[in-house]
């Protein structure tokens, strides 16, 4: 055995095997242990056919449904719009606090579980725990659910925002004398405000859909036409009713992502990824770290 | 008092832009419209703020009755119920992960610039890309219910379309953007497009592909807590139900249940992003 008489080993797999094969199990217990009869999904393509050909060819879209359904959607828009300004105003200063680099760690990390906590709510769950009991139901309810699930997901984009400053107009701001609150808006603010502007019209694309579909459980807005349509079987009105849902949908996120844009290069805003802008969760998703949107 | 002797005048204030001031104004009105009684949504801060202190009530309102009681006296005799229709939700979370991704890697490859077989095709697969997105999960969960009937099978169905248009279009985009060397490489040596992708392509994004999956994966367990509101399985169905019934205390239970399921896929998903990516 002189030296270099045995050829390296290949380097062994065998813990990335034995992961493959705990997930691959998992996936097969999740498959044949959650409750779909294999006869049901060979109904599915037949199902889903009929339903979209009633909805969509014949009979089709009923039309005379349609002032009902723009009516539905405007008021879907327009509780998403407040509830994303309600988010937007809230998650400011709770951005702020959330910063390491604005306040003590101690405090940042309160903050931050607290909107992570927020976060972990789906709105229509919010709706339905939390606003509804308190303000009845209607669209009032729906802007707040937004509104409170917005600052969780806001609240945080904005905290790490201002983390990722760069340090020198703060040090001007105070060199000059500045107060702690000066020091904020005339150090921080002018170099975040882009990229929270946009986070914010990113977030009412998001609550738009979520705005859609509130109305399920009684709190406003379309949802509820889309709800009463389907269960009962009235397609063509529902067909109507899902057109504008997209059509809208499509259109507000086309002029928001043209102005999103807009706002990012205007500012000249370099340092930042433009992808990220476009969708703060991939910012998220690609660096690995924490949280969820 | 003309200080400098040799430019004499002040320069010119560069012009203000009006579009910050438009913008704003535009901001303005649509927000009043949006809360005004008459056009909008009739948000009245003071009655809120009056539902609040009355709501506060209903939230802990105590009675020996468990289904009179507040959202804020859990009943906590009714947590075991919370067990199948969780176990549920996050197996209907697993299959729809698995299908979905799988179904959008093709579909990515389809609508990004970089590799669509043809301007055509591009430009129909987005179009049908951004209708896909543009329905909202729950409103998918309505739809299959109605084709398929109640149960799991429309829940995951629903989510399966929910994570095509989440995954193929974060991966189309991070195909747009990959390192354009190894396709010529590939294309120098012969390989028709479907090599090209897969050799050339694939291993650029394979990392995002697997980082998109995962959190794929925790906005459906979110998703799949919905999504039974309107009959299409798992713990939404048993909210819902408990809901319907004022069952406040019941209600926070479930809520409960699924704050602590959230946080825990969430940590684990975490802690496996960490070691993959």
């Amino acid at each position: 055995m002189a030296g270099a008489a045995e050829r390296p080993h290949p380097p062994t797999h065998a813990k990335r095997n034995l992961a493959l094969l705990g997930a691959a199990l998992l996936v097969g217990w999740a498959a044949v242990t959650v409750d779909v009869d294999p006869s049901e999904i060979l109904d599915l393509p037949g199902g889903v056919a009929l339903l979209f050909r009633e909805m969509f060819l014949d009979p089709g879209p009923d039309w005379s449904y349609l002032p009902t359904a723009l009516e539905g959607m405007i008021e879907s828009l327009q509780l998403a719009w407040v509830g994303t300004v309600l988010g937007a105003i809230l998650s400011i200063p709770l951005g702020f606090v959330g910063a390491k680099n604005v306040s003590s760690g101690g405090v940042s990390n309160v903050v931050r579980q607290l909107l992570n906590a927020i976060r972990a709510f789906p709105e229509v769950v919010l709706a339905v725990a939390i606003m509804i009991p308190i303000a009845g139901l209607g669209p009032v309810a729906g802007a707040l659910a937004i509104g409170l699930h917005s600052i969780g997901t806001l609240g945080k984009l904005t905290a790490e925002v201002i983390e990722g400053i760069d340090p020198g107009p703060v040090e001007a701001a105070r060199a000059a004398g500045g107060g702690s609150i000066l020091v904020q808006r005339w150090g921080v603010l002018p170099q975040v405000l882009p990229e929270i502007v946009a986070f914010w019209l990113y977030r009412f694309e998001i609550n738009i859909r979520a705005a859609a579909v509130l109305g399920v459980v009684g709190a406003g807005g379309i949802g509820f036409s889309l709800q009463q349509t389907i269960s009962f079987h009235r397609y063509s009105l529902a067909g109507t009713a899902v057109i504008v849902v997209v059509l809208v949908t499509i259109a507000v996120d086309t002029v928001s992502g043209w102005v999103r844009r807009r706002i990012i290069e205007g500012a000249g805003a370099k340092r930042v990824d433009a992808d990220a802008i476009a969708h703060p969760e991939l910012a998220e998703v690609v660096t690995g770290p924490v949280e969820r949107p | 008092m003309t200080a400098a002797a040799g430019s004499g005048q002040r320069p010119a204030r560069p012009r203000q832009s009006l579009i910050v001031p438009a913008g704003l104004l535009a901001f303005l009105v649509i927000t009043w419209l949006s809360l005004s009684d008459q056009f909008g949504i009739g948000f009245d801060l003071g009655a809120i703020i009056e539902d609040i202190t009355n709501g506060g009530r209903i939230l802990i309102t105590e009675s020996d009755s468990a289904a009179q009681r507040g959202l804020l006296v859990p009943n906590w005799a009714f947590l075991p119920r919370t067990v199948d229709p969780m176990l549920e939700t996050f197996k209907m979370a697993v299959v729809a992960s698995v299908v979905g991704c799988t179904v959008a890697l093709p579909v990515a490859f389809t609508v990004s610039r970089v590799t669509a077989p043809n301007g055509v095709v591009l430009f129909l697969g987005r179009t049908v890309l951004s209708v896909v997105r543009a329905i909202p999960d729950l409103l998918y969960a309505l739809m299959f219910v109605a084709a398929v009937g109640i149960g799991p099978l429309a829940g995951i169905v629903a989510l399966v379309f929910f994570n095509i248009g989440v995954v193929a279009k974060l991966l189309s985009e991070t195909v747009d953007g990959v390192d354009p060397g190894p396709i010529e490489a590939a294309r120098a040596g012969g390989g028709n497009r479907t090599q090209t992708v897969r050799w050339a392509v694939l291993p650029q994004v394979l990392p995002n592909y697997v980082a998109y999956s995962l959190y794929t994966f925790e906005l459906n367990i979110r998703a799949s807590t919905v999504i039974g509101i309107v009959g299409a399985g798992g713990i939404g169905n048993l909210l819902f139900t408990q809901y319907r019934f004022f069952n406040w205390s019941n209600v926070s239970i479930v809520v409960v249940t699924l704050f602590v399921f959230v946080l825990l896929i969430e940590l684990i998903s975490i802690w496996l992003r960490r070691r993959l990516v």
